[in-house]
């Protein structure tokens, strides 16, 4: 009975992580594509990755950038607003904050489409194509998650401190910028790391508001396979992969990723 | 008495501090100026975009990505007595409830281990859940095509087996969306069990056991009933997540499984039909994100948890 159990933890555990590990076997193999197992030992299909894989490459990063620190700069005085303020109107802006969550990417990214061709027609203006359109519309979604970061990191905040360094004299600026920012660092970075992950994970919001110069890795790779599953792909998706899983480690340490997804163990 | 008298100095002292700080920091009026910079950006970015969405659903296209002056719920009308748009609904619902259904058997072995250890194996094990679910989805599709490809691992292990003498079609059909999707929303599926099940009295387990309840037994009379609540709450999440995926669907269904949000890509970048792309991305909102909501709902009046 107990091997069954383990056997099914491990299968389960082998579903969940094959993908991955077949994603950069493929890319360093030899053999055909999609067959299995993947034989033989190359480089060449990194060396054999086009130009244009590069660029979105880049351009993923910079949108990445950009998203992380438009989302960061508006979200976390909000949340901050939203935990310590005493204000009419506060849930309501909390659940306004959080409410792309409940609307799913793909309407996200067709709704801001819409809105910026329209929009042009007034102001003469479309960032849509460009890579602060994407960013734009990658906020959306991302400023929740970095405010729910902040809040979290909120959660056990000890404002005696505040208080004793009041007390001591500090003015309340002083107090904000060297006792209160440095406690809610970890909360915020693990919002930023987290929104800087989101924005590289997204197809929808970056195939509607990208295009041309402005396309980003994902979207690449999802347009580029519908045609052809050329090896480079899995070399891209490697290095991508690896940005990703270093990116992960940094949430880890920063801010412990079971306390991240909420999943940390009370003692009994 | 006397330690009376110092609580209440200790709380005079208290409210003293409180007071202080509540003049520098809560109750300070200037706190709702902080909000103002996000809620401006989700108004531009979210807020109006999603109700112009909305008020183009109630236009009629005229062609060209052109859309009528006046006002009507015909889009509406068509979507929901045509039968062609009902199929693809349908087709999307019993899809999000196959994906449920699947995450939660796949979820519960693992959840529980999770739960029932600790130290460096329970970090390990939680890495190992969530290292998938921060990578790019669109990798975690790539290399889906190496298992469940004509000739991929799935494949071959049966035929070595001895098991099928044609290749499954396990990709490009519903089927591979499924799975993909699946494996893309386990890990959330887990997380919600785990909150559910370490919070279950080990000593209820034990209890069960010393009075002679073989393991499956305790699984399906303690374990699993007192984490329902983890249960109804990972569902509904991973109902809402499947039935308005957009990359999944396409990637492994080869861009020919017509559910809901691979249906509104195509009205919007094919069809150029913007009135209709628009009210079937309102019944996709109302599809996944209201029916979770209801079930939620409803989960808690019946008092579930």
């Amino acid at each position: 009975m107990k091997l069954m159990f383990y056997l099914a933890v491990g299968l389960v555990y082998g579903f969940l992580l094959l993908p991955v590990i077949m994603t950069g076997w493929s890319s360093v193999a030899t053999s055909p594509m999609l067959t299995f197992p993947p034989r033989g030992f190359t480089l060449e299909w990194y060396q054999a990755i086009p130009g244009e894989f590069m660029t979105a490459l880049k351009v993923s990063l910079e949108v990445g950038f950009v998203t992380t620190a438009l989302a960061t700069l508006v979200g976390v005085p909000a949340a901050l607003a939203i935990a310590r303020g005493r204000f009419p109107g506060r849930a309501f802006i909390n659940l306004f904050c959080l409410s792309p969550l409940m609307v799913p990417t793909l309407v996200i990214g067709v709704a801001s489409f819409q809105f910026w061709v329209r929009a042009a027609d007034l102001i003469k203006f479309n960032p849509g194509g460009t890579l602060w359109g994407i960013a734009l519309a990658q906020a959306a979604f991302t400023i929740p998650y970095v405010i729910r970061a902040a809040l979290a990191g909120q959660a056990n905040f000890d404002s005696s401190l505040e208080e004793a360094a009041l007390g001591l004299g500090a003015s309340p600026a002083r107090v904000f910028f060297r006792v209160t920012l440095p406690m809610l660092m970890p909360g915020i970075t693990s919002g930023a790391i987290f929104a800087f992950l989101m924005s590289l994970d997204d197809v929808p919001v970056a195939l509607f508001m990208g295009g041309g110069a402005a396309t980003t890795l994902p979207v690449k790779i999802f347009t580029s396979i519908q045609f052809s599953l050329a090896p480079y792909v899995m070399a891209i998706a490697t290095i991508l992969m690896v940005m990703s899983l270093a990116l992960m480690l940094a949430l880890d340490r920063s801010f412990g990723l079971e306390k991240f997804f909420g999943i940390r163990q009370t003692t009994r | 008495m006397n330690c009376n008298h110092e609580d209440t100095a200790n709380s005079a002292c208290c409210s003293l501090f409180q007071s202080k700080s509540d003049i520098s920091w809560r109750a300070s009026r200037w706190w709702p100026l902080a909000a103002v910079p996000a809620v401006a950006l989700l108004l531009v970015v979210f807020a109006l975009p999603f109700l112009l969405l909305a008020e183009t659903s109630l236009h009629v296209d005229q062609g060209l990505a052109q859309v009528s002056a006046d006002f009507t719920a015909s889009n509406y009308l068509t979507f929901v007595t045509d039968p062609f748009y009902l199929q693809i609904l349908s087709r999307t619902v019993a899809m999000g409830l196959i994906v449920g259904l699947g995450c939660a058997i796949l979820a519960y072995p693992v959840a529980y281990f999770v739960a029932r250890s600790d130290g460096a194996l329970r970090a390990c094990a939680i890495f190992f859940v969530l290292a998938p679910l921060l990578i790019s989805l669109v990798i975690r599709n790539l290399g889906m095509f190496p298992i469940l490809g004509e000739s991929g691992l799935i494949n071959t292990a049966l035929k070595w087996l001895g098991l099928a003498n044609e290749p499954l079609h396990l990709m490009n059909n519903l089927v591979g969306v499924e799975i993909g999707l699946i494996h893309a929303l386990l890990p959330l599926m887990v997380l919600s069990l785990v909150v559910a099940i370490q919070s279950i009295d080990y000593e209820v387990e034990l209890a069960a056991a010393n009075l002679g309840a073989p393991p499956l037994r305790v699984f399906f009379r303690v374990v699993f009933p007192l984490s329902r609540p983890g249960l109804i709450s990972g569902s509904v999440l991973v109902f809402t997540l499947a039935t308005s995926a957009y990359t999944t669907p396409v990637m492994l269904g080869g861009n020919r499984v017509l559910v809901m949000s691979t249906f509104l890509a195509k009205e919007m970048l094919n069809a150029l039909n913007y009135a209709f792309a628009a009210t079937c991305a309102v019944m996709l909102v109302i599809t996944s994100v209201l029916l979770g909501a209801l079930v939620l709902r409803n989960s808690e009046r019946y008092g579930a948890a």
